[in-house]
């Protein structure tokens, strides 16, 4: 099990109320999984300093997890299979505290 | 001795020591911003005056900022 974090930017024309429900539906992935969901920070809508698929706004969302590989690769997967995801990243933040000690 | 006029450079104060950051997040747009140039390149260390872990580790921030659109990639911004 490893620390993830997860920056997903969803399509600014989804209600923004929808969104956090949506991608709790996602985390069921890691849930399901054995892993936990420590942290989920929607940011709301933001402008991006450039702009992805002809849209110049998007809602950002930051979420914490725990989770195997193998779950947290699979969740990348099936987010990018949703249209209304403009972008993923998953990161392994624990990585830069470590050395930055 | 003629070459005893060597010039020292001026130490330069260590933006992030100022800023009392330890970790480097790529979310910290604000901190970032300050290692970008107004054409969104990345600063170079003798600019910056950061050490060189340091600036490795904020040159990977900013492009992984880049990936998510919080940050212009160079040129983006058509100046």
């Amino acid at each position: 099990m490893r620390p993830y974090e997860l920056m997903v930017i969803i399509d600014p024309e989804v209600e923004e109320r929808t969104v956090e429900p949506t991608i709790d539906k996602f985390l069921n992935v890691i849930r399901n999984d054995g892993g936990t969901v420590d942290n989920v920070d929607i940011w709301g809508r933001r402008r991006l300093a450039y702009d992805i698929q002809k849209k110049s706004e998007g809602i950002y969302a930051v979420v914490n997890f725990t989770a195997n590989p193998d779950a947290a690769k699979e969740l990348d997967r099936q987010l990018s299979l949703n249209e209304t995801i403009m972008r993923t990243k998953i990161i392994r933040p624990e990585e830069q505290k470590v050395s930055a000690k | 001795m003629a070459k005893a006029e060597i010039r020292k450079p001026k130490p330069k104060s260590n933006p992030l020591k100022a800023a009392d950051i330890t970790v480097i997040d790529y979310k910290d747009v604000a901190l970032l911003r300050k290692f970008i140039s107004d054409r969104g390149k990345i600063r170079a260390r003798r600019v910056t005056g950061v050490s060189v872990q340091e600036q490795r580790k904020i040159a990977q921030a900013i492009k992984n900022a880049r990936e998510v659109a919080l940050l212009p990639y160079s040129g983006a911004g058509r100046g």
